[in-house]
C-alpha cells in the first residue's frame, strides 16, 4: 500500500499513532524508503506527528480542568473538551 | 569567465516508466531555458562518451558488470525498461546515456585544465550521486562526480578536489566513495530526515574532509545560506581545493514535488557565486558543475538557467 492509500490517521489511538511514526522515523532514518516514496512517507510522518500533538493537547487541557476544579469544587473528572 | 555545456541527444533515450520523476522532459525544459538570448554565448557541445574503463576510476568491476547486466536487450523492443533497485530503471539506451554522461564530466575536467573552459556544466542524465561504490540506486548508476574527481586526480595531478553537492537529498554515494580519502572534501546540504538517510552533521569521514550541513523540512532561503556560509565555504576555504565539483540538484526549488526545502532561483545564483569566490582563491577559476536532480519542471529549468547564467558571469 503507498502511504498516502494508508488510512486517514484522524481515527487512531495516541498509542497507534507513536507506533506507526516511530517506525516510520525509523526507516527514514535507516535509509529503507525508496527516494520517489520518501517525501510520500515522511509527509505521512508529520500527519501522525500532527495527530499525535493534539491528542496530547487535548489531554493536557483535561489536566488543567481538574487542576481548576480542585480549586473551587470537590475533585471529578469533567473533560474540557468533550469533542 | 568562459563557460561551456555538455550535451547529447542520448540524454533523452534513457527511458523511465511513465511518472518517473527522473524523466527526458527535465533536459527538454532546462534546453528551452537556454534558447534566451542571455545565453548566446555559452559554448554547448556534445559530450564524448567515456570509455567503460572510466568507470573503474570510482567503482570496481562488478559494479560496472552488474549494470551492464541489467540494461534491457534493444532486441526486446525499446520500450523494454529494467528495475535495477527501488528507484532505479534502465531502458535499452541507459548505458550508452551513463557513460556519456560520465565522458561529460571528464571532458569538463579536461577542459577546466587545459584552459578550453574557465568553467563547464554537464546537462546530463541519468544523474550520478547516489551511486556509491558497489551500489546503483535512487535513479544513479555511476557515480559522475567521484569519476570527474578521479580523473583530475590521475591525469592533472589535482592534489585536492571539493565537490559541493547541494541536491536537496544526501550524496551518499559520493560520500561513501571517498570516506577515507583525505584529498577529496565532500560538502553536502540537503534535507533530513529524507531519502537516502544519510548525512547527519556527525558524518565526517574517516580523515575528516567530509562535511555534511543537513536542513530540516520546511527550511528556506535563510538557513540554506547560513548552512552554506558556516559549514560549506569555511571548509573550502581551509581545504585549498585545485578544482572545484558541483553536484548541481536543484530539487530544493519550492516548487520540487519530491521535498520541502523552500529555495528560489536566486539562492542557485547566490550559491554558485560562492563557489565561484571559492574557485577563485585556490583553484584558478575551475569550477567543473553537473546535474542531479531536480524534478519540477519549471522550478529545474529557471534554477538550473540562473545557475548556468552566474558561472558565464563569474
Amino acid at each position: 500500500m503507498s502511504e498516502s492509500a494508508k488510512p486517514d490517521v484522524s481515527d487512531y489511538s495516541f498509542e497507534k499513532a507513536v507506533a506507526e511514526l516511530e517506525s516510520i522515523v525509523a526507516r527514514l532514518e535507516r535509509g529503507d524508503v525508496a527516494l520517489n516514496e520518501s517525501i510520500e512517507i515522511y509527509e505521512r510522518g508529520e500527519a501522525l506527528k500532527k495527530h499525535c500533538e493534539a491528542l496530547l493537547s487535548a489531554a493536557e487541557n483535561r489536566i488543567e480542568k481538574i487542576r481548576l476544579d480542585r480549586a473551587g469544587k470537590p475533585v471529578g473528572v469533567e473533560p474540557l473538551d468533550s469533542q | 569567465m568562459s563557460t561551456r555545456l555538455y550535451e547529447h541527444p542520448i540524454f533523452l533515450e534513457h527511458i523511465t516508466p511513465e511518472g518517473h520523476p527522473e524523466r527526458s522532459d527535465r533536459l527538454r525544459s532546462l534546453n528551452i531555458a537556454l534558447e534566451h538570448p542571455n545565453f548566446a554565448r555559452l559554448e554547448r557541445r556534445d559530450a564524448p562518451q567515456a570509455n567503460e574503463d572510466a568507470i573503474l576510476l570510482a567503482h570496481p568491476e562488478e559494479h560496472l558488470a552488474f549494470v551492464m547486466r541489467s540494461i534491457p536487450d534493444a532486441e526486446d523492443g525499446e520500450g523494454q525498461i529494467n528495475q535495477l533497485e527501488a528507484d532505479t530503471y534502465a531502458s535499452p539506451k541507459s548505458l550508452q546515456a551513463a557513460l556519456t554522461g560520465v565522458g561529460g564530466a571528464m571532458a569538463a575536467v579536461d577542459d577546466v585544465f587545459t584552459g578550453a573552459a574557465d568553467n563547464v556544466f554537464v546537462a546530463s542524465r541519468p544523474p550520478g550521486h547516489h551511486a556509491e561504490k558497489n551500489k546503483a540506486m535512487g535513479f544513479c548508476f555511476f557515480n559522475n562526480a567521484a569519476i570527474a574527481a578521479r580523473h583530475a586526480q590521475r591525469t592533472y595531478g589535482a592534489e585536492r578536489v571539493a565537490i559541493v553537492d547541494w541536491d536537496v537529498h544526501h550524496g551518499n554515494g559520493t560520500q561513501d566513495i571517498f570516506w577515507d580519502d583525505p584529498s577529496v572534501l565532500f560538502c553536502s546540504t540537503h534535507q533530513m530526515p529524507l531519502y537516502p538517510g544519510s548525512g547527519a552533521k556527525t558524518e565526517t569521514g574517516g580523515k575528516g574532509t567530509i562535511v555534511n550541513a543537513p536542513l530540516s523540512p520546511n527550511s528556506g532561503s535563510d538557513h540554506f545560506r547560513e548552512a552554506f556560509k558556516s559549514r560549506v565555504l569555511p571548509a573550502l576555504d581551509d581545504f585549498r581545493p585545485d578544482l572545484i565539483i558541483i553536484s548541481a540538484g536543484f530539487d530544493a526549488h519550492h516548487r520540487d514535488p519530491l521535498a520541502q526545502i523552500n529555495l528560489t532561483g536566486e539562492d542557485f545564483d547566490w550559491a554558485t557565486g560562492r563557489v565561484l569566490e571559492m574557485a577563485d582563491k585556490s583553484a584558478k577559476n575551475r569550477v567543473v558543475s553537473l546535474l542531479e536532480g531536480g524534478y519540477d519542471l519549471e522550478g529545474l529549468a529557471e534554477s538550473a538557467g540562473l545557475h548556468i547564467l552566474r558561472m558565464m558571469k563569474g
